[in-house]
Order: C-alpha cells, then sequence, then structure tokens
C-alpha cells in the first residue's frame, strides 16, 4: 500500500509541506474528512514544535494494520532541549513562548493514541495514532 | 511574491480578504500586515476574514486571527470570519481553540450583514 517513510522538519516551509503530505496519506487511507482534518492539525502543532523548540527534526509516517483495523502513526523526533516536566507541558495553556499551549493536549484529545518521550539535554519523540472507524 | 496570494478588497468602507488555502507563518504574518495598512489606508469600519478555503486552523493561525481582530478592534473595526468549514469548527473546539468574542458568520454575504447591522444598532443608540 503507501510507503512509510520520512520528512524533514528544518524550516517553516516544512511545516506546510508536513500538513500536505499528512492530508494526501490520510486521505489516502480513506479517513472521513473530520479525521483528515484532526490529523492534519496535530501534525501542523506537533511540527511546529520540532521547529520552535528544537530547531530541527523529522516526521516518520507508517501505516498500521492490526487485527483487520487500519491507522495511521506519526511520529516526530528532535534532538533539541527536551521536555523537563512532561505533565506540565500537557497542561492546557501551558507554554514557554507565549504560544497558546494547546498543541500538546490539543492533539493529544484529537487522536487514538498519544505518547511522549523526553530527556532533557537529548529530545522529545511525540507518537500519535489514528484508527479508522469502520463504518 | 507573497503579496500576489492576498488580496484586500475595499467595499462601502469594509475590507474583505480571503485567506489563501495552506497559508505559511510567513503569509499569515504577511496577511495580518496588510490587513492592518488597509485599515489605516481606507478608514475601513469592519473587516471580513473569509477561510472557507481554509482546511485545518491550528494554533499559531488562530492565535494571529485573534490578534488581527484585536488590532482591527483598536481601530476602531469590527471582525467577521466567514466560511469556517464544519470540520475545521470541529476540530479547533477540540483543540481547545476558542475565537475570543470575534463573530462568525456562515459565508461573506451573512458576515456583510452582521456588520450592517452591526451600524444600523449603533445608530440607533
Ligand atoms: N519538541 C519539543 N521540544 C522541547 N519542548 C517542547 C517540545 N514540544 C513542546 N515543548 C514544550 O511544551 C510546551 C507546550 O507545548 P504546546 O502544548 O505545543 O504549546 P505551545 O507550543 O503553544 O507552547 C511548550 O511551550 C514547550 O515548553
Ligand atoms: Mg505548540
Amino acid at each position: 500500500m503507501l510507503p512509510d517513510g520520512t520528512t524533514h522538519i528544518d524550516g517553516e516551509d516544512d511545516i506546510v509541506y508536513v500538513r500536505k503530505q499528512v492530508r494526501d496519506l490520510a486521505s489516502g487511507i480513506g479517513f472521513n474528512l473530520t479525521d483528515v482534518t484532526r490529523i492534519i492539525t496535530a501534525a501542523s502543532e506537533l511540527a511546529r514544535n520540532i521547529y520552535r523548540y528544537a530547531g530541527k527534526g523529522r516526521m516518520k509516517y507508517a501505516v498500521l494494520h492490526q487485527r483487520g483495523a487500519v491507522g495511521i502513526e506519526l511520529e516526530f523526533q528532535d534532538e533539541g532541549p527536551g521536555i523537563a516536566d512532561i505533565p506540565q507541558a500537557m497542561e492546557p495553556g501551558y507554554t514557554t513562548s507565549r504560544g497558546l499551549g494547546l498543541g500538546l493536549p490539543g492533539s493529544k484529545r484529537m487522536m487514538d493514541e498519544f505518547h511522549v518521550w523526553s530527556e532533557v539535554g537529548k529530545g522529545t519523540i511525540v507518537t500519535i495514532r489514528k484508527w479508522k472507524r469502520n463504518n | 511574491m507573497l503579496d500576489s496570494n492576498v488580496s484586500v478588497l475595499k467595499l462601502r468602507g469594509i475590507l474583505f480578504v480571503t485567506v489563501p488555502a495552506e497559508p505559511g507563518d510567513d503569509l499569515i504574518n504577511h496577511l495580518q500586515q496588510k490587513i492592518l495598512e488597509s485599515m489605516e489606508q481606507h478608514e475601513a469600519k469592519g473587516l471580513i476574514l473569509d477561510i472557507s478555503t481554509v482546511s485545518a486552523l491550528d494554533s499559531f493561525f488562530a492565535r494571529t486571527i485573534v490578534e488581527t481582530a484585536q488590532m482591527v478592534g483598536l481601530m476602531g473595526g469590527r471582525t467577521v470570519i466567514s466560511g469556517m468549514r464544519p470540520e475545521v469548527a470541529i476540530t479547533a473546539t477540540q483543540l481547545g481553540l476558542s475565537l475570543g468574542n470575534i463573530l462568525t458568520a456562515l459565508n461573506m454575504d451573512r458576515a456583510l450583514d452582521m456588520l450592517e447591522g452591526l451600524e444600523e444598532e449603533e445608530w440607533d443608540r
């Protein structure tokens, strides 16, 4: 089916590119319009976090097949400063950059699965998954 | 180059701006600047910002819209956001975005009615 792959995030233009790529991927899998929009929005937030807080990083994407279900997995990886207090970063409104503080908690709400790994000085990996509803 | 992507139309004292599909950060910032310049130049009393081609609203974009509407407000104008797609509205709400007290309308036509209605109300007072 669709190939798995990696997209580099180096600048603002890459955020637009990530959105386009995620749209093609998610609609190709057959997600409904609202879910496609949710996945694009989450990807946009997480790609922006990489650009803003780590400078650069990448998005890995994969199509999942599990017990007859089809899904999408996006992994946002960077080698930036990391997040010292993950629960705090997950609080709606918490920001260290005069943002809205909605990127992480909002992405979590929009996805079926959401996981953050981070170590100060090493980097951050945010993994999101969404499964296609079969109706 | 950015300029060709943004057009600001002025009709009866109101600015009409259509946000291009898939705007990047530069374009969004440029749009904001251009709107504020036009507000001043035309002494406009209102702004209709149409987002019907926008297929996903993230928090950066939403913040810029809210900021722009606040600045337009400081310049004495009212902002109406028109044409937000249903799936964008659903997603924005789930993300936790709020457009503050910015008015929203189904389309540009309704947005215009709204601004003109507000104006009449102010006359009545
Ligand atoms: N990739 C990352 N690297 C380092 N810190 C991050 C990263 N992503 C998020 N953060 C931290 O988590 C906070 C909350 O992120 P988010 O919910 O996206 O809101 P915002 O970006 O508006 O601040 C950020 O302000 C930042 O301190
Ligand atoms: Mg963010």
